[in-house]
This record gives C-alpha cells, structure tokens and sequence, in this order.
C-alpha cells in the first residue's frame, strides 16, 4: 500500500486541532472533563486515545478523496504553523488560566 | 520503581530527539546507502516516542497525578504544575503524529529524497521541529522534577 503523504498531512493538522480544542474545552467545561474520564478513566489518557483513532480515521477518509503529489511545500507549512501556533495557544491558556 | 519509570521516561523521550537529530544530520547530504539508515533512525524514533509516550502516561496517571501534583499544587510553586506540566502533556501529544508523518514521508519518497529537494527541505524542517519540540519538553521535564524535588516529592 502507497502512503498518500498529502492524507497524512491533513490528518496530522487536524489531530493537532482536535488536541488543542479537546485540551481547553476540556479546562473550560467542567462537564466535557468528566466526560473525558469517564471513557477511561483518565482525561490526558481520553485525549491521547481519541487523538490516535481521529488520526487514523482522517487519513483513510481523505486518502479516498485527496490525490496525492510530489510538492508538499504549502502541506508542510500548514503542518509548521499549527504545531507552533498548538503549542503557544496551549500555553497561553494555562498561562491565563494559572493568572485568573 | 517508580523513579525508574521517569527515568526510562526521559531516556527514551531523549533518544528519540536524538534519533530524529541524526535523521536531520543524514539528510543534509544523503546519498543511496545513507537513505536506508534514515529510515531505520525515523522508524527507530517513531517508536521511542510511542515508548515515552506510554511509560510516561503510567507514571503520569499511577504515581504523579495522585502523589506528585497534590504537593506541587499545595507548595509554594504551584504553577510548575498548573502551567509547565499542563502545557508539557499535552504538547507532547503533537509528537507522535509528527514522526509518522516524518516517518511517513521518509519511507515513501524513499530514493526520490536525493532528487526532489523540496520534499527533503520539508522532513528536514519537520525533523527539526520534532526535535525543537522534544528539547523544549525535556526542559520542562526537568522544571517538573525540581518542582517536585522542592515539594518533598521528588
């Protein structure tokens, strides 16, 4: 089976989204937190194993759809700004939520 | 025992930043024979994240949320929990699925990495980002441990 390399990176986009939107709604919602635990047993362990069935089911469903290429430049910087933009939105977050 | 699962934790969580530094290094100038060893390093390092990543949860859901992050909360550094920790676990839930992708591409361009320099441009800036990611989680994990250490709990 050829990887569709386009797939994945939209798959690994919208994974990083999911976490961050599951993340703070999850802080937020006091009731989508317990919703989270009671799946198993654990919020952070909901979210690592909804991240990886999100992931694989986004790649298969795109991987139907999305013709895959040889340049990935604009892919591949989508994918960049995401992480980064993931990781400071989580920050500040907790950063604002610690302050308040 | 459970000082030995942080350490296992941290050891692989650093492997794997170091098997994703030599995919880097290799791939600034691969040729035919080094394109197999990069694969061998991304899928090496896939899996040491995916190692980390499940000794760390353990220990993060057996030992540190119900021993660790009550001290941490109550002591006089709170938000080593509150905003390092906070931000360290879920962060590192972007890695995994940056080294498949890495991984991914590696595997699929295979030879074509010595010809399409836009491709190996982007897994090198994918690589460089996992590791970039994964140092900036290591320090964090070391803010979490003195953190612990000054609660009584380290």
């Amino acid at each position: 089976m050829k990887l569709n390399i386009k797939s994945l990176n939209y798959s690994t986009i919208l994974t990083i989204c999911l976490i961050v939107v599951l993340t703070i709604l999850g802080e937020l919602s006091e009731f989508f937190k317990t919703f989270l635990t009671s799946i198993t047993g654990h919020h952070w362990v909901t979210k690592g194993v909804f991240s990886l069935i999100f992931f694989v089911i986004i790649y298969f469903l795109t991987s139907k759809i999305v013709k895959d290429g040889d340049d990935l430049t604009r892919q591949i910087i989508y994918t960049i700004i995401a992480t980064i933009l993931g990781a400071i939105i989580i920050f500040e977050f907790y950063l604002w939520h610690f302050v308040s | 025992m459970v000082n030995s699962l942080i350490g296992i934790h941290a050891i692989t969580g650093i492997l794997a930043i170091f098997t994703f530094l030599l995919v880097f290094i290799e791939l600034l100038s691969p040729t035919e024979k080094t394109i197999k060893r990069i694969q061998v390093f991304a899928y090496i390092g896939t899996i040491l994240i995916f190692v980390s990543w499940i000794i760390g949860g353990y220990y993060y859901v057996a030992h540190y949320g119900p021993d660790v992050k009550p001290a941490i909360k109550e002591g006089s550094n709170p938000w080593v929990h509150s905003i390092i920790m906070e931000t360290k676990e879920h962060i590192f839930l972007f890695l995994p699925f940056l080294a498949i992708l890495v991984t991914g591409m590696i595997f699929r361009f295979n030879i074509d990495l010595l010809k399409n320099h836009k491709t190996k441009s982007s897994v090198l800036i994918l690589s460089a980002l996992i590791i970039l990611i994964g140092l900036v989680i290591a320090g964090m994990g070391y803010l979490v441990s003195a953190g612990a250490r000054v609660a009584g709990v380290g």
